[in-house]
């Protein structure tokens, strides 16, 4: 037989909003397209605000209400991040918008060795969501919706009890439009099971099919084609803030309820990822996207975090943020470094995290590394490359060059001796014109210089001998 | 009574004066002189303060010591803010692993990571830039060098620092002790200040190498000033009779 729990979040993108609000003591309510409360929360309840509440009588009752308008794609985005996070614990998932999923349980209850360590785990994780929720078991999942409705909260597979409390549930907690309810309770048929109680040739024969397919659903005489979801590939979270926020420093809190977000779902599938993608909305200003970017691949929350952290510090902010949203396209699996067993101290961090961690901070040009080219001329021989880059090996170190080498060589306005010299180097193309005879001197300070003559007798200080 | 000696200095209450236990691990700087008068040579961690003039040789007296670090614990050699751009082939011809080496040039590019152009673009925009810290590249650059010798993944850092106050050596020092590296501080020797450091020479030019002044090692006697020679590593660098002539006088 079937089992199907049904989960129904009464209030999802008003938790979602005080998620990052951290304070919850202010009234805050939804309100729909008729101007009426449609999710308030737990200081607005406490305040005697009810749903479907006009907005004048709100007010009356609670004048520092605070009205958000009601955005249905927003919850979508919600629920669809809800059912994501609850796909470790429970694998067929059908998303029943705009505030409930149903969950198919039958394949799990084998795993878990029965319904109340499955539970046990469900109820965990919604437990970490902090989402308010209702719930009930049923044997198809329209019976569960109804029950759920209701917070019946069953957790069972007995279908006496199901049918029990099917039959006395009212016309409202079911999938009929009003109008039809209307109709039915002028009929005087207020509960289901009078409804149930009908021969169905007389109902079709009364009602349109829209009832009658209702009801065979909801008895699992006909078929119900649930869609179940696939897991995602990437990580895209979008927080809505509660207040807009001024300072970059601040950002962080929100932010970090996110990345422990994405830390689980890479956790889960045993991957890392080197670079996120984090997007700043302000209300007049396009929004800011900033990469921030880890060279060895990071799962770590608290990692990742670190170096958001060292971004957002040096960055200013055109205006408050109302919105972030965090983006990871690619996953990559993890891989572990092997260290030496008896080496003397542990290293805290790679040589990678800590090229990560100084370019977040400095900038990428900041931190480089240097390479020898096969060149002749000083200036080309030297190049600043990425850090850790293995340039060519085997290339013939020239003679004595000194350590510094000025960007810019400078006149040389004093007295110098002399030790060694000339040594002759022409720029590609033999042009003669530009070649240079490079000395070595020592000034009177005692510093040795690295000095040439150019065609026209000029003497320039190329660099010295640190 | 040399029974009652014994047995205090046995329970480490009696201290020597003429005890020269080093307080930290040497490493040979390649310099015979050099070793013989700091006991070993130079430490292998902490702090090491150089007061010097740039390019008398002070990078040189340190090479073959650095060349050292870094092959012995096949770590990374970190240089920050150095006065001029580093010569690849110096560094290669002292047998240094180029790829294990990290230049750090704090204040190189003001904006982070990518997307600055845009970066920069809304900074002119913004009316209250108040909440965002600036960092002038002396901060950058301390705050490099602690993370680099905290990591644990560098041998030695070098720091060419405008000027550094106690407070910060002293979080240094730490930060070095912890990841078990060195960090060499080049100064000007007209900065007087006393660091807590684990050695402090003071370098002045010499026809044949330097002249070496100890001013502080930890847990030694003060020495009188030597002179390192250079003229079997470098013989190209050192003169070899004081009599050559100015060769040309310009201005």
């Amino acid at each position: 037989m079937a089992l199907f729990l049904y989960l129904h979040f009464p209030a999802l993108q008003l938790d979602h909003l005080q998620l990052s609000a951290q304070s919850s003591n202010f009234p805050v309510a939804l309100v729909d397209q008729q101007h009426q409360l449609f999710q308030i929360n737990a200081a607005a309840i406490n305040a005697g605000l009810k749903l479907k509440m006009g907005l004048a009588s709100a007010a009356a009752l609670c004048p520092d209400l605070q009205l958000l308008p009601y955005q249905p794609e927003q919850q979508a985005k919600v629920l669809h991040s809800v059912a994501q996070q609850l796909y470790q614990v429970s694998s067929d998932i059908a998303l029943d918008n705009p505030a409930g999923l149903i969950l198919r349980l039958d394949g799990m209850l084998q795993l878990y060795g029965g319904l109340e360590a499955y539970w046990q785990a469900l109820s965990a994780k919604l437990a970490a969501l902090t989402y308010r929720y209702q719930y009930s078991c049923g044997a198809t999942p329209y019976a569960a919706k109804c029950l759920a409705y209701q917070q019946a909260g069953l957790i069972t597979a007995d279908n006496r009890l199901f049918n029990k409390a099917l039959n006395s549930s009212p016309l409202s907690a079911t999938e009929l439009i009003p109008a039809m309810q209307q109709q039915m309770i002028r009929l005087g048929i207020h509960t289901l099971g009078q409804l149930q109680a009908l021969p169905a040739a007389e109902l079709a024969r009364r009602f349109d099919s829209q009832l009658l397919s209702y009801l065979g659903r909801l008895r699992g005489d006909y078929y119900h084609a649930l869609e179940y979801l696939q897991p995602e590939p990437g990580f895209s979270r979008y927080l809505e803030l509660l207040y807009d926020i001024s300072d970059s420093t601040v950002l962080v809190k929100p932010l970090a309820t996110v990345l422990q977000q994405l830390e689980q779902q890479l956790s889960r599938a045993n991957c890392q990822c080197y670079q996120l993608l984090l997007s700043l909305f302000f209300r007049d200003n396009p929004p800011l996207k900033l990469s921030i970017g880890s060279a060895q691949g990071e799962y770590k929350a608290d990692a990742w975090l670190a170096l958001c952290q060292l971004q957002l510090e040096s960055l200013p902010l055109p205006e408050p943020v109302y919105g972030l949203q965090l983006d990871v396209n690619h996953f990559a699996g993890q891989q572990h470094a092997t260290e030496a067993l008896f080496n003397q101290h542990q290293a805290r961090m790679s040589a990678l995290q800590l090229i990560s961690l100084l370019q977040a901070r400095l900038g990428q040009a900041a931190v480089s590394g240097l390479t020898l080219q096969d060149q002749h001329l000083p200036e080309k021989a030297s190049k600043r490359s990425p850090p850790l880059t293995k340039g060519a090996t085997g290339q013939p170190v020239l003679a004595l060059r000194p350590a510094f080498l000025l960007a810019r060589p400078q006149p040389l306005t004093e007295a110098v001796t002399i030790k060694q010299g000339p040594e002759r180097l022409c720029p590609d193309g033999w042009q003669l014109s530009a070649q240079r005879d490079y000395y070595i001197g020592r000034n009177q300070q005692g510093q040795w210089l690295w000095l040439y003559r150019t065609v026209s007798q000029q003497w320039f200080i190329h660099g010295w001998f640190s | 009574m040399s029974a009652l000696l014994d047995q205090l200095s046995r329970r480490q209450l009696v201290w020597h004066g003429d005890s020269q236990q080093l307080a930290y691990q040497p490493v040979s700087s390649g310099y015979q002189e050099l070793d013989q008068q700091l006991g070993g040579g130079l430490p292998a961690t902490g702090l090491i303060d150089i007061q010097t003039e740039a390019g008398i040789g002070e990078l040189r007296l340190l090479l073959p010591y650095l060349q050292q670090q870094q092959q012995h614990s096949q770590r990374l050699l970190v240089f920050i803010g150095p006065p001029a751009e580093l010569c690849a082939d110096m560094l290669a011809g002292c047998d240094l692993e180029l790829s294990q080496l990290l230049i750090i040039t704090p204040g190189e590019q003001p904006g982070a990571g990518q997307g600055s152009d845009k970066l920069t673009k809304l900074t002119t925009a913004a009316e209250n830039p108040k909440s965002v810290k600036k960092f002038s590249p002396q901060q950058q650059a301390l705050w490099a060098a602690e993370q680099c010798l905290q990591s644990g993944c560098c041998a030695s850092v070098l720091l060419w620092p405008a000027a550094i106050s106690l407070a910060q050596a002293r979080r240094l020092q730490l930060a070095a002790e912890q990841g078990a590296a060195s960090m060499i501080v080049f100064r000007h020797s007209s900065q007087t200040l006393s660091l807590p450091v684990n050695l402090s020479i003071s370098l002045q030019p010499d026809p044949f190498g330097l002249q070496l002044t100890v001013l502080k090692r930890k847990g030694s006697w003060p020495a009188a000033p030597f002179r390192v020679s250079m003229q079997q590593q470098w013989p190209a660098l050192c003169l070899a009779d004081k009599t050559a002539e100015p060769l040309r006088q310009a201005g």
